[in-house]
């Protein structure tokens, strides 16, 4: 009887999770071992901006269900980073100075965020990727501090709207001219600057962050290159974030902001898949190469690389290339912001607005590539199909 | 096969619709339609059950025949 196959899965998140869910289910023979930084069991990120941090939601409420264990073949490795992979071995090391061999390996190690120089390791500065994060900074939140955000973004815009509706103190600093403006490919600009204008936080635009106020030793506030000083006690950072590869540096995988993978999420090495936010795939739909940062993509993709790692191991059935339209939403102020799609490269926006809520589509070439909306869920999640359908049929740049 | 939504939880983001259309929708009211019966097409149930893991809130549950 030939051994049973061992399959590695690095990282704790969504994309982990999912394709752990899955390899049990399809391989129920083989063993898998499950790596991940975390102490706690995978929970829900997106609701960590959001409800939790308005202390709407609670910790239990987060977790999602457990998958089995060892019985179902699952052998799970809490709070162990992966610190180098050699590719000829076939093995991974962690942190504990243990090695663990595989037979197949799939990267789901995800993404941190990113934190300016000036503001690393200064106490009372937090940025959120975790729920150890989230936790820390709730429990700050109780003291009631008037707070600065660094950056517009899509994080950085839940996190000022959460503040709020705590009904604390907030001021948005951001580099750009306007609020949401990657995310959103520049569609609802100023909606969203009055919507958070409208809702008291304090907003500078095309702002440069030059120094921090520092008092009796405690975060005190930022100054800005026009001399502004905002006082603030907490200091929040949604300064995007990068894909965690440092632990993969010296192997000999191709990686370019991300893991490169084909459109299967197979890295360059036999064997090796990606998924989540460290995977940077060709996506079929489009006949482009994109690293998508969302909970719905880590889901997906988790389990569309589980796929194909079974049907390296005798399910050669199971083998699909990972084809997605991306999607992901924020909620603030209680207004649903959707984007479904991939705007980069588009030529043209249409707007309509009617009152009630506002959506826009994104072309290119005449082709509908992405839409996004403001309270009309409905609408943008059917044309879906459509962006699907139309982005296939794009030239390749 | 089964869904039942909790709609305590359910905030109508609209994860399941994009990946289950046939099964979800979410008026623009943001209540959450879902289909009565899901036919056996099992293309169809395994995106159904990926909506259901999908759902950030976990405010889906199935119940498998």
């Amino acid at each position: 009887m030939a051994a049973r196959q061992r399959i590695v899965i690095a990282g704790g998140s969504l994309a982990g999770y999912s394709a752990a869910t899955e390899l049990t289910t399809l391989l129920p023979g083989s063993d898998i071992v499950w790596v991940t930084g975390e102490p706690h069991r995978t929970y829900s990120k997106p609701a960590l901006s959001k409800e939790f941090m308005q202390g709407r939601s609670e910790l239990a409420e987060l977790m999602l269900p457990d998958i089995g264990g060892e019985t179902k073949g699952l052998y799970t490795l809490r709070e162990r980073q992966c610190t180098s992979l050699d590719v000829s071995a076939r093995s991974i090391q962690l942190d504990d100075g243990s090695g663990i061999d595989f037979d197949q390996l799939l990267i789901a190690t995800g993404a941190s965020a990113r934190m300016p120089d000036m503001l690393r390791g200064v106490g009372g500065v937090f940025s959120l990727r975790t729920l150890d994060d989230a936790m820390a900074i709730r429990a700050r939140l109780e003291r009631r501090p008037s707070i600065v955000v660094i950056g517009g973004g899509l994080i950085g815009c839940e996190m000022a709207a959460s503040a709020r509706a705590l009904g604390l103190d907030v001021t948005i600093v951001e580099r750009l001219g306007s609020l949401l403006d990657r995310p959103f490919g520049g569609a609802f600009g100023s909606h969203f600057l009055d919507l958070h204008r409208d809702n008291g936080v304090k907003i500078h635009m095309d702002a440069t962050l030059t120094d921090i106020i520092i008092r009796d030793g405690q975060f005190a506030g930022v100054r800005l290159a026009d001399g502004i000083e905002i006082e603030a006690g907490l200091a929040l950072v949604g300064a995007g974030s990068q894909p965690c590869t440092e632990w993969l540096d010296d192997s000999s995988l191709a990686i370019a902001d991300g893991i490169l993978c084909d459109a299967y999420l197979a890295a360059s090495s036999n064997g090796i898949f990606a998924a989540g936010d460290i995977a940077r795939w060709m996506n079929p739909v489009y006949g482009l190469q994109m690293r998508v940062e969302h909970w719905t993509n880590a889901s997906a993709q988790g389990r569309a690389a589980a796929r194909n790692m079974a049907a390296a191991t005798g399910r050669p059935e199971l083998r699909k290339p990972f084809a997605d339209v991306p999607y992901f939403w924020s909620d603030q102020y209680g207004q649903k912001i959707q984007m479904v799609g991939w705007h980069v490269g588009h030529d043209r926006i249409d707007i309509e607005n009617d009152g009630g809520g506002m959506l826009a589509r994104f072309y290119r070439d005449g082709r509908l590539i992405a839409a996004a909306g403001v309270n009309v869920p409905r609408a943008v999640m059917k044309l879906r199909r459509q962006i699907e359908q139309e982005a296939q049929g794009l030239e390749a740049a | 096969m089964k869904i039942i939504v909790d709609r305590q939880r359910c905030d109508g983001n609209g994860v399941c619709m994009g990946i289950a259309p046939e099964v979800f929708d979410v008026d623009d009211d943001l209540y959450l339609h879902v289909a009565e019966s899901i036919p056996d097409d099992p293309e169809l149930r395994a995106r159904v059950r990926q909506s259901i893991t999908s759902c950030p809130i976990l405010a889906l549950k199935l119940v498998e025949d």
